[in-house]
């Protein structure tokens, strides 16, 4: 992994690897569900790991994009966005909680493995990037 | 007689859970956000720095209210 230097660059390399990390949960997961309760399970791995990604990925680009705005504007979008982005999902998980033919453990587990492993992607390109005390 | 039927409750108490699950985060949420912005006040130099490791906090700390969304998964009745 390269060190990234400015912010924009950690935000650019965290989203990047969170997305390939959740295909890669998507694809393992989705199989050994695939065998253990069959087509069912494999949806629901994608789904749980897209709906993780999609909710790790969108604070990063809030913080990112807001960053370019004054200090209001960076809290307006950061909280702002946080708090329409809990709301959508609370909406997504209701009908998904509702709807057959879905694997409700498969979806559980994969939303858990993604999010933990991109804090763990998050932890490593904070820590091992170097970014400049005044950015230009 | 069961434990809902003693307290007189009615309703779906996975509310209750989820409303346990919004306290933290948003305690966690909001320190992370008034100590940045107290941080940046003070050195204003900063700000691009601060901003990273503040995002890294709600990170962590939004994990919690995501996973507590998702319990329902597995919980419910």
């Amino acid at each position: 992994m390269s060190r990234a230097s400015t912010s924009a660059a950690i935000f650019k390399t965290v989203i990047i690897q969170g997305i390939l990390l959740s295909m890669a949960i998507a694809v393992v997961g989705g199989a050994a569900a695939f065998f253990a309760v069959g087509m069912s399970g494999l949806i629901s791995a994608f789904i749980g790991a897209g709906l993780a990604v999609a909710f790790t990925t969108l604070t990063a680009l809030a913080v990112w994009l807001g960053g370019k705005l004054p200090l209001g504007g960076f809290y307006g979008v950061v909280l702002g966005g946080w708090l329409l982005k809990v709301i959508v999902f609370i909406t997504i998980l209701a009908v998904l909680n509702h709807t057959d033919g879905l694997s409700r453990p498969t979806i559980f587990f994969t939303i858990v493995a993604s999010v933990l492993g991109g804090l763990a992607i998050d932890a490593v390109a904070v820590l091992r990037s170097r970014v400049p005390v005044v950015e230009g | 007689m069961d434990a809902t039927t003693a307290a007189g409750l009615v309703g779906n108490i996975a509310v209750i859970g989820y409303g346990l699950a919004a306290v933290g985060p948003g305690i966690g949420v909001g320190l992370v956000v008034s100590k940045t912005i107290e941080s940046i006040a003070r050195q204003p130099e900063l700000a691009g720095r601060l901003q990273v490791t503040m995002w890294l906090g709600i990170a962590f700390t939004e994990a919690l209210a995501l996973i507590g969304l998702a319990t329902p998964f597995i919980f419910a009745a």
